[in-house]
């Protein structure tokens, strides 16, 4: 189907089954109503807000859409293409999200703009691709369409960074489809900045073909209601998908995330490490589903999720959910909702640190374990400067 | 001036008394070790004198170079120069080791009123005390005790007594789960601590560790009591005739 018919039946499809209720299975927990009824403009206006470029390659969105005044991706390396994805066309667009919810089909049928980035075989881009949604339209929808596709044996890093202003309610609605080839490496961040009264729901897709790898570490701070869907196709053998995460909330936040990792094929690895942190009346919702399909043997699935509370009255909603059909797999999963470790605190103690400073320690510790596997330096270093941010609020 | 001073020392855990009335006094200098059978109430002395909150003091008094350290809690006691090194050290994952000793390092210098160590002098101090237990520096890197061998976090442990310098040095059987080399290793690195202004109390079940750390007293603890203090000779005759003679009173 081409695009132009796709857009279509996205937006009939959408028109047909409206926004999903609290009845369904995968909504259950997560109440979209606010977003359902609320009227969004088609207003725009250059952003007054700033952000920090990670590195040289950046591409800034205002308001949904791109700026090339203020983005920096003339330059690149051989074997990279970036562009809007209004100006570059694959066949391949929408094939991976498919519309299972009104905000894949939302999004299909009235994406305004976002980043197309083509790795050629053989490619390995040393340079980190900074793409920045800047956002600060009190009342507008953002529908964001992103492509990445890295060719064979090609590898890419990409931060996705939504910032927007405090106290702006919007709503961003968007989707990021990755291809990954055979031997290919795609090394994704998601960095969750969004005003602390913002819709944000974001559908990431990633297909991964033989001795391909895929690593995700998705960081939420904002929005007061907001949802990751992140899936993952092992589509062949030797794949290996890492889905890390971690969300920091506070307030009435609500926060849900949905990882389904579908094993089609034999001697796949999949790893998710999520962790929370919440504070106030904040709710998080984390649903990590594993499906082993028949011919998925030695498989090796790995999940768990860490939660902490820093208040009563937070709560969180964990469900792990493993679906196995083959029978020469090796798949855990582990969810624990508590307090921070006592025998950690008293060690830390007897090492001269005062109960304040090692209760800060551990907090961030606790977060920050998403973080010991981040390959990319930048993006570290720039994660843990928020998270402590973030900690040094909550801690006042 | 003594370094520690233990009189008549009462303690329970959960209600139950275990500590039944301890005497104990170490100069500074001196090595002492408490060999005892398990359930003698060895980790609970190390715990009490550490501050640990889940150990209760119920009697006695204890002063540490001459103050009572019930006015002190376990981070104080710390910087007042007191260190544990556990018998079981704690995993602390997304911590890095070096992040973790830079703040210990820094507190405890903030407490002595001593100038805070910057990046620079700090990595001068780890490569100066590296040496002295034959740490890896990858070991450094990772996080606290995560996915260490049982002879990497007992190394771990002397490597953090080595950076914090203290008064006293308090080795909670040190030598558990080690292998013959390991144990080599650790005692080498707090022979190389020993000083005549530092003081060591070694507690341990077996007298293996004492053929390497060669303490200048030696005392029983039985039931919660010491029943016998005497010379490292005292070690030998225990692994010669166990505490059997003892329990069985």
């Amino acid at each position: 189907m081409d695009l132009k018919k796709l857009r279509e039946k996205a937006a009939a499809d959408f028109k047909a089954n409206g926004f999903p209720t609290t009845k369904e299975e995968l909504w259950r927990f997560t109440d979209v109503s606010r977003v359902a009824t609320a009227e969004f403009s088609n207003d725009w206006k250059p952003s007054d807000l700033t952000f920090r470029a990670l590195d040289k390659i950046t591409v800034v969105f205002e308001n949904g859409k791109l700026s090339r005044e203020k983005s920096n991706f003339t330059e690149l390396p051989e074997g990279i293409c970036i562009g809007s994805i209004l100006d570059l066309v694959d066949p391949r667009i929408g094939t991976l999200a498919d519309a299972q919810s009104a905000f894949v089909s939302s999004n299909t049928a009235f994406f305004a703009d976002g980043t197309f980035i083509e790795v050629t075989d053989g490619a390995k881009i040393d340079t980190p691709i900074h793409l920045i949604y800047l956002a600060d339209v009190d009342g507008a929808a953002f529908h964001l369409r992103n492509f990445i596709s890295v060719g064979k044996d090609a590898q890419v890093t990409v931060v996705e960074e939504y910032i927007g202003q405090s106290g702006a309610t919007y709503w961003t609605n968007a989707v990021t489809e990755v291809f990954v080839a055979d031997q290919g490496a795609v090394d994704h961040y998601k960095v969750q900045r969004e005003s602390e009264s913002s819709f944000h729901f974001q559908t990431l897709e990633a297909q991964l073909g033989a001795d391909a790898v895929f690593s995700n570490h998705a960081v939420t701070f904002g929005s007061a209601l907001g949802r990751n869907d992140i899936r993952g196709k092992l589509t062949g053998e030797g794949g290996e998908a890492i889905c890390n995460g971690l969300y920091l909330l506070k307030d009435k936040q609500v926060f849900d995330t949905h990882i389904f990792m579908d094993h089609a094929v034999p001697k796949c690895n999949s790893h998710e490490l999520y962790k929370g942190i919440l504070d106030d009346k904040a709710r998080a919702v984390f649903c990590g589903r594993i499906l082993v399909q028949k011919d998925a043997q030695q498989t090796d699935a790995i999940q768990s999720n860490g939660n902490l509370l820093l208040s009563r009255a937070a709560k969180v909603n964990t469900l792990p959910q493993l679906e196995i059909y083959a029978d020469d797999v090796k798949c855990t999963h582990g969810a624990t909702i508590g307090q921070l470790d006592e025998t950690a605190l008293y060690y830390l103690q007897t090492r001269g640190i005062d109960p304040v400073q090692g209760h800060a320690m551990l907090t961030f510790a606790f977060a920050n374990e998403v973080m010991d596997e981040v390959k990319c330096k930048i993006a570290k270093v720039y994660i843990e400067d928020l998270v402590h941010e973030w900690l040094d609020q909550v801690s006042k | 001036m003594a370094l520690l001073e233990i009189k008549d020392l009462h303690a329970s855990v959960a209600d139950k008394p275990i500590l039944k009335g301890i005497n104990l006094t170490i100069k500074p200098g001196e090595v002492h070790a408490i060999m005892g059978p398990n359930g003698s109430g060895k980790s609970t002395l190390s715990n009490v004198l550490a501050g640990n909150e889940a150990y209760t003091k119920t009697a006695g008094q204890i002063l540490f170079d001459g103050q009572d350290i019930d006015e002190l809690a376990a981070h104080e006691r710390a910087c007042a120069g007191m260190f544990l090194a556990f018998q079981y050290p704690v995993e602390i994952a997304g911590i890095s080791n070096m992040y973790f000793l830079k703040a210990a390092v820094n507190a405890v210098r903030k407490y002595q009123g001593i100038d805070q160590l910057d990046a620079m002098d700090f990595l001068d101090l780890v490569e100066e005390k590296k040496k002295i237990v034959k740490i890896r520096s990858d070991l450094l890197e990772r996080a606290v005790n995560s996915g260490f061998s049982g002879g990497e976090k007992k190394r771990n442990e002397i490597f953090q007594m080595a950076m914090l310098e203290p008064k006293l040095g308090i080795l909670d059987e040190t030598d558990s789960g080690l292998d013959i080399d390991a144990l080599r290793i650790v005692a080498d690195g707090v022979n190389a601590l020993r000083s005549p202004d530092r003081g060591f109390l070694v507690i341990t079940h077996y007298q293996r560790l004492l053929d390497y750390i060669v303490p200048d007293h030696v005392h029983v603890l039985v039931n919660g009591q010491i029943v016998k203090s005497g010379g490292k000779e005292l070690a030998l005759e225990l692994e010669d005739e166990g505490y059997a003679s003892w329990v069985a009173e």
